[in-house]
């Protein structure tokens, strides 16, 4: 347990460091990139003078390190500043909805990859170079290269256009929230699945094949015991194990489709809200929704590790270093 | 040379694969010559066209112009934008992941460090924060962005193989020998890596080209009028029920090049590693 | 057991933010509504207003003045009668009397004050601003008169009162802090709820001046930054109106029953050539350029449309649409007569320029990618650059030799001249300093009589055909709705008129 913990908390720490830095990095790139927020926000209209005076009232032309001075005491206390656009609308009250919106979107993806993806690879990896597993490798091969949006673009048409059994755009109905529009989120975890698919069943099936190859699984066989018996007893056990490194890896994937496949349906998540922000160079929220992107992957990354080295024998009762 | 075609023999699948990569190739070289219509000719007289109509072989945009020319014409940038960026990350991956191998200790702490933080962004949403932030993309801007992304990645792989070679005994020859450190890094130990680092590189061309077409999908594509087979995919969205061959032809040429480009990475990969 | 509390944490972990997505439940009774489909607003208080969100604003603020959405004529809002003196310079408003902003506050003539005044506060911003300094003093002689003072005679100045960002503004809120998230008005609708970014939900106001109007109960706006998924929307029955469609949409609308596409009005796009640079500043350059373009062509490519049914094409900045404007036939593309002139203007193996415009902004791609292939048989190779709106315009737009702009339409175009087209105009995209054209812009402005001013915007007219560095391409503003809708009005203003609005 004392392992677990410390690790746990060296983790942690490097985490925060880690998002520190990139707080830095975010802040320092949003703000300097070109184009003028003030005339984005005042239009096309906009005289010199009121593109000026904006500017000032909005504290634009502040020193670089007083305007991140800011943000940072701002952040460190939950407020994730104001929406450029918006005096008075905390970041807050936009964002968590958001940010709820995506996690179950993530979540609905996660449950129909993993079990698929899992046992998919386990069967091509046992029945490895026969029929099946060409079949699964080619399949998992071909969605894997179908861009997110690919693949939802060709379910909208046949699941939504001309089938019409679920809506087209995933957005929800005014005075209603997603628990009543969950039909909402099955084809964008749907395009994501294919690619997810693809990556983790192919990792899987190489474990497993590993797995099979490796010394005792063939002794155990050629000591005549059942193969479906070694399988499932022995097997199975140590081909599952690394799965979660393999999620854990793809993660950056999986976040990157969430943004694409948001846009691609309208779902009304924090990918969406990222890129609303990059088309109208809404500053504040462009760097409090990066930096929310990064939290939530480098935790889930630690996540990932943290699991790891917790199931892996190895390393929970000999603290072996990773 | 007789083990590569041996090797083929037995994974046919690769030939596929080969093919269809050599087949866009020939496309991005002299497919433009071979067309009958510019990529950014506008025929207004013939808009939305189906395949096969009036001389336009997979029908045409919204616009009027030819989709067959505008994927040959694509192919050639998403092909250069994809090898460059393969080549590019692969290379300061190298280069990063070999010094901090090499030299241990505090170097690598930085690096590891360093790298943890690049990681820390997925490489979709750097580069499209930073693109979108810079407007509209060259092969330039999109090439150096998207190999930023990738270097973490490359940068692993490198430091790892490095790290397994460090050990052996041509090095600590070579050391004592007295040669410097750029030459054994570089001329000892690079050329017993070339395996596992060129599995990496196709690894990440097939990488690059799912990123750029996402990319373009997301608005942060090339210029127009130059073709992104990804920009074309959402132009033409809202049209998909009047024109889906606007739609389904890049879609469909993306898949290809990405699939092809896997497959030969496998086979690469076993291929090189059996070597070993 | 650890095992247990492990599971138990994580799933708590993922669980938390989940909660945050709930949302309220609405007691869905029988009403009437109308559901729209927008793009995602920007700032939205009348002043800074950038031009986004129209449903909502012009549902919830009022004007002292409305354009007559069939006629074009001025129709009493808060304002029931009006005059002038002195051939424009004094403006005397007498004002409704019974109306209440949604806070309960009366209407009077203080708010008026307040929201013309407010035009010149310097922290603010105000869109209008150099529209307004003209306003010598604004007095209030009783609770319901409004005398408006002007420095010069504006004989067209009433119409600066139905800009967009007019609204009139109640005295004692604080718009500053609370206009970006409830906005507060005197219209037809008030705020209900509102989602930033996501929705807004208007409800009917009982207390409306008109005890006729509205008619409907809800409005219901979505904010969908993609097009097509606000048409997709639209064809699901989840929203029955969608503003600003392209014509590609519309083409693709065409076929389904129970959905129409109108044009309530034109937009203009300015193609401007900087006459102070190379190579524009040879007037023999411009025309070949001119000759290079085909009306025809440009309409169907950019608009999906014949050329005189719902695009237009000219030389000048006036619109067709406009009573003062003028029919200059059009010279016809000629590719040789260009290849002359541009040899005569020593270019004889034609030239190069860099095209700058807004790739995000409606039409700005397609028009650009015509226009370069229009011109390039001529010899002109041009060069495309777009940028995002928001670069384009602080970066390139006053800047560069060739540019696209978008630009709205105006019921009185001599603000518009002023501003664009006279030597030192601030918003000058062609660089012009004519004197032939600075002096009719002048009297244009200080003409009182509409026949003499006609003759003014004609001569101007034919004199940006022979020798101006502009062309003008009008695409029309679509509007798709469900056939259910009735009464559907939305003047040159851009504001949609949603009081007069029902439902089948």
């Amino acid at each position: 347990m004392n392992r677990t913990l410390s690790i746990v908390v060296r983790r942690l720490g490097s985490l925060v460091a880690t998002l520190v830095v990139m707080s830095f990095i975010i802040f320092l790139l949003v703000e300097i990139m070109p184009g003028d927020v003030a005339q984005m926000i005042l239009g096309q209209s906009a005289t010199p003078e009121a593109v000026a005076s904006l500017r000032e009232a909005r504290g634009l032309d502040d020193p670089l390190m007083q305007r991140y001075g800011r943000w940072v005491s701002g952040v460190v206390v939950g407020d994730l500043g104001e929406s450029i656009y918006m005096q008075g609308v905390a970041i807050n009250s936009i964002l968590w909805r958001r940010v709820g919106h995506s996690v179950l979107l993530a979540m609905t993806a996660f449950i129909m990859f993993v079990p698929l993806s899992i046992f998919f690879g386990v069967l091509a990896g046992v029945k490895e170079n026969k029929l099946s597993d060409s079949i699964i490798s080619f399949f998992g091969l071909a969605t894997m290269a179908l861009p997110e949006f690919v693949s939802g673009v060709i379910l909208i048409t046949v699941f939504a256009v001309q089938l019409q059994w679920l809506p087209i755009v995933s957005v929800i109905p005014i005075g209603e929230s997603i628990w009543q529009n969950l039909s909402i989120l099955f084809l964008p975890a749907l395009s994501i699945t294919f690619v997810m698919f693809g990556y983790i069943s192919r990792m899987q099936r190489s474990s497993m094949i590993t797995v099979m190859n490796s010394d005792y699984v063939r002794a155990a066989i050629l000591k005549g015991m059942p193969r479906k018996y070694v399988i499932f007893k022995h097997a199975l056990k140590n081909a599952l194990l690394p799965t979660i490194t393999i999620i854990g890896m793809n993660m950056g994937w999986l976040f990157g489709g969430l943004i694409v496949v948001e846009t691609l349906f309208g779902f009304p998540g924090m990918g969406s809200l990222l890129m609303t922000a990059i088309k109208t160079r809404d500053v504040p929220l462009i760097e409090a929704c990066v930096l929310l992107i990064t939290a939530i992957y480098a935790l889930s990354t630690m996540i990932t590790d943290i699991m790891y080295s917790y199931l892996n024998p190895r390393i929970r009762f000999q603290g072996g270093q990773r | 040379m007789k083990y590569i075609l041996y090797q083929l023999k037995k994974h046919p699948l690769a030939i596929v694969g080969i093919a269809v990569i050599i087949f866009w190739l020939i496309m991005a070289f002299i497919g433009p010559a071979m067309l009958n219509f510019t990529h950014t000719q506008i025929d207004s007289e013939n808009q939305i066209v189906g395949p096969g109509v009036n001389g336009h072989l997979l029908g045409t945009d919204s616009l009027g112009r030819d989709i067959l020319a505008r994927v040959v014409y694509g192919s050639r940038s998403i092909l250069t934008v994809a090898l460059l960026t393969s080549i590019l990350s692969t290379f300061i991956g190298v280069i990063l992941g070999f010094t901090a191998g090499y030299f241990g200790g505090k170097t690598d702490t930085i690096f590891l460090r360093s790298m943890d933080i690049l990681m820390a962004i997925p490489p979709l949403v750097l580069s499209m924060v930073i693109l979108g932030i810079l407007g509209d993309s060259t092969i330039v801007s999109l090439t150096l962005i998207v190999s930023i992304a990738f270097v973490p990645a490359t940068a692993r792989v490198s430091r790892g193989v490095l790290l397994t070679e460090k050990s052996q005994e041509y090095v600590s020859a070579a050391r004592i020998r007295g040669e410097n450190h750029i030459y054994i890094m570089f001329v000892e130990i690079l050329p017993n890596t070339t395996g596992p680092i060129i599995v990496e590189a196709t690894a990440r061309f097939a990488y690059s080209i799912m990123m750029v077409a996402s990319l373009g999908f997301l608005g942060v594509g090339l210029q127009p009028p130059t073709p992104d087979w990804g920009m074309m995919v959402i132009e033409n969205k809202p049209v998909i029920a009047q024109a889906p061959w606007a739609v389904l032809f890049p879609a469909i040429a993306i898949a290809s090049l990405v699939i092809a480009i896997s497959i030969f990475s496998d086979f690469v990969s076993k291929v090189l590693i059996h070597e070993r | 057991m650890r095992r247990i509390i492990g599971i138990t944490l994580l799933i708590l972990l993922i669980a938390v933010p989940m909660v945050f997505a709930g949302g309220d439940k609405e007691a869905a009774e029988e009403q009437k509504s109308v559901r729209v489909a927008e793009q995602v607003p920007g700032l939205i208080t009348p002043g800074v207003w950038d031009g986004q969100a129209f449903s909502m604003n012009s549902s919830i603020y009022e004007y002292l003045v409305d354009i007559n959405a069939e006629t074009g004529e001025l129709d009493p809002v808060l304002a029931t009668s009006w005059k002038t003196r002195e051939d424009g310079k004094v403006w005397e408003f007498k004002l409704r009397q019974g109306v209440t902003f949604h806070d309960g506050t009366d209407f009077t003539a203080e708010d008026v004050k307040f929201t013309i005044e407010r035009t010149q506060d310097p922290g603010l911003g105000h869109l209008k601003k150099a529209d307004f300094e003209v306003v010598a003093s604004v007095e209030t002689p009783d609770d319901y008169t409004v005398v408006v003072n002007l420095e010069e005679a504006r004989p067209t100045f009433i119409y600066q009162m139905t800009d967009y960002n007019m609204a009139i503004l109640s005295s004692s809120y604080d718009y500053a802090a609370l206009g970006e998230s409830r906005p507060m008005g005197t219209g037809p609708f008030k705020m209900q709820q509102m989602i930033p970014k996501e929705s807004a939900a208007l409800e009917r106001n009982e207390n409306y001046w008109d005890p006729n109007l509205p008619h409907l109960d809800r409005i219901l706006i979505y904010f969908v930054a993609d097009i097509d998924a606000s048409v997709s929307m639209l064809e699901d029955d989840r929203v029955d109106i969608v503003p600003f469609i392209t014509p590609n949409i519309k083409n693709r609308l065409d076929e389904i029953d129970g959905i129409s596409v109108i044009s309530p009005y034109q937009e203009q796009r300015f193609i401007a050539m900087a006459v102070d640079q190379e190579p524009f500043d040879d007037n023999r350059v411009r025309l070949a350029m001119k000759y290079a373009m085909d009306p025809e062509i440009i309409a169907r490519s950019v608009a999906q449309m014949e050329l005189g049914d719902g695009a237009y094409y000219n030389e000048t900045p006036i619109m067709n649409a406009l009573a003062e404007y003028k029919e200059i036939p059009h010279r016809g593309r000629d590719i040789e007569r260009a290849k002359e002139l541009l040899a005569e203007a020593g270019y004889p193996n034609g030239l190069s320029v860099d095209l700058t415009y807004a790739s995000d902004h409606p039409f700005g791609r397609e028009l650009a990618q015509t226009v370069q292939e229009l011109a390039a048989p001529a010899g002109f190779d041009i060069r495309l650059r777009g940028y995002t709106r928001d670069v384009y315009l602080s970066q390139y737009w006053l800047n560069v030799p060739f540019s696209i702009t978008g630009w709205g339409g105006r019921i009185d175009p001599s603000m518009l001249l002023a501003l664009a087209f006279k030597g030192g105009g601030s918003w000058n995209e062609t660089h012009m300093d004519e004197p032939v054209i600075n002096d009719l812009i002048d009297k244009i402005a200080s003409e009182v009589d509409p026949d003499q001013r006609t003759m003014y915007y004609h001569e101007l007219q034919e004199w940006f055909h022979e020798n101006g560095a502009l062309l003008n391409v009008q695409v029309p503003y679509l509007v798709a709705i469900n056939d259910s809708i009735v009464d559907y009005r939305q003047p040159l203003t851009m504001l949609p008129q949603y009081k007069y609005m029902d439902i089948k």
